[in-house]
């Protein structure tokens, strides 16, 4: 039986789609079978990220609706073998999703896959909810600024309200992925740090991703960075995904290579 | 703090502005988050109130603060 993990933010536009892609890549280049799902209805994303945008014949509106059957619509990415994609519909009813459809979705992807990884819609409406409903984990992204960090504050608040696993009684497993950091503003005061972040959402970390210029390119070619060897965010993507799997991995030292700014490293105990 | 320091002293730093700024404003919105029977309460008050007063509302702040969440309850009886 597969897990399901949801990717989400509260606030958009912090990198939801990216980590998702990432984290996706990576843990199926560890050798799980990930299937990666887009559940932002209408507003389609994460596969340009993965670079599969063209391959797109059936969405999981279509799966669900019965327009199509499963296999028909995932999509095999062209170099991890082990990663498929289900895209968003583009839509513009965004409410067509209910409760009982995307439990037998999921159910039926979690006889065949490892790792079942939603990225949520922005927002805390219906499609946060049905992202949240089923996930047996949670990572929460959050970018080191005051927006960000209240809205992830506000989703970290209702998470377990909108869950099924909490409703029985157990809880969904949260951690927070800091996005964008750039050590040498932490370090002139001027960014909210790592510990800073934590002390106010107050949950587990599991990774941080500095500011890279080269998650841009990477997405300008749908190729996730992950895939990239000599770069620290890549490298902290891989970390994340074997922290996942329950590996301990040291956290990673980003700070900027001339060595200029002290190094963050101090601030992960 | 003299003219020169006010011009190029040390100004805080705006991280902690930030997480001075988010720390309040959060410990606000959790506690009406966490207590969904808030409004509930209040109107129960208001009715017990009534029974004796001209009071027409009862003001309820809700404050969090390190490990002890206080529930304020104002009432003003006026002159």
């Amino acid at each position: 039986m597969g897990i399901v993990i949801t990717v989400t933010s509260g606030k958009g536009g912090v990198g939801k789609s990216t980590t998702t892609a990432n984290l996706a890549v990576g843990l199926a280049n560890l050798g799980k079978k990930v299937v990666a799902i887009d559940f932002d209805i209408g507003l389609r994303n994460l596969d340009m990220i993965l670079g599969l945008e063209n391959r797109i014949v059936y969405d999981v509106v279509d799966v669900m609706e019965g327009r199509c059957n499963l296999a028909q619509a995932l999509i095999n990415d062209k170099k991890s073998k082990s990663l498929y994609f289900l895209p968003a519909s583009q839509t513009k009813d965004k409410d067509v999703l209910n409760k009982e459809k995307v439990k037998k979705l999921i159910d039926a992807l979690k006889e065949s896959f490892d790792i079942i990884m939603i990225d949520s819609p922005a927002g805390i409406e219906s499609g946060f909810e049905h992202s949240i409903f089923l996930a047996d984990r949670a990572l929460i992204v959050s970018t080191p600024d005051v927006s960000s960090v209240r809205d992830a504050d506000r989703v970290i608040g209702i998470i377990d309200a909108k869950s099924e696993k909490a409703k029985n009684g157990e809880e969904v497993e949260k951690h927070v992925i800091i996005n964008r950091i750039r050590p040498d503003m932490v370090d002139a005061g001027n960014m909210l740090s790592v510990d800073d972040v934590l002390g106010i959402l107050a949950l587990p970390l599991i990774g941080v991703i500095p500011d890279d210029e080269d998650i841009i390119t990477s997405t300008n070619l749908g190729s996730p960075i992950v895939n990239k060897e000599k770069s620290l965010s890549a490298e902290s993507y891989r970390r994340i995904a074997r922290r996942i799997l329950g590996e301990e991995v040291e956290f990673l030292d980003i700070r900027v290579k001339k060595g200029l700014f002290a190094s963050l490293k101090g601030m992960f105990k | 703090m003299s003219f020169w320091d006010s011009l190029f002293g040390e100004k805080k730093s705006t991280a902690n502005v930030a997480k001075d700024r988010l720390k309040i404003m959060l410990s606000h919105e959790r506690t009406s988050c966490k207590l969904p029977y808030l409004d509930d309460l209040r109107n129960d008050l208001i009715a017990v109130i009534r029974k004796y007063t001209k009071v027409e509302d009862v003001k309820i702040t809700s404050h969090n603060n390190e490990n002890i969440e206080l529930l304020e309850v104002e009432v003003i009886l006026g002159k």
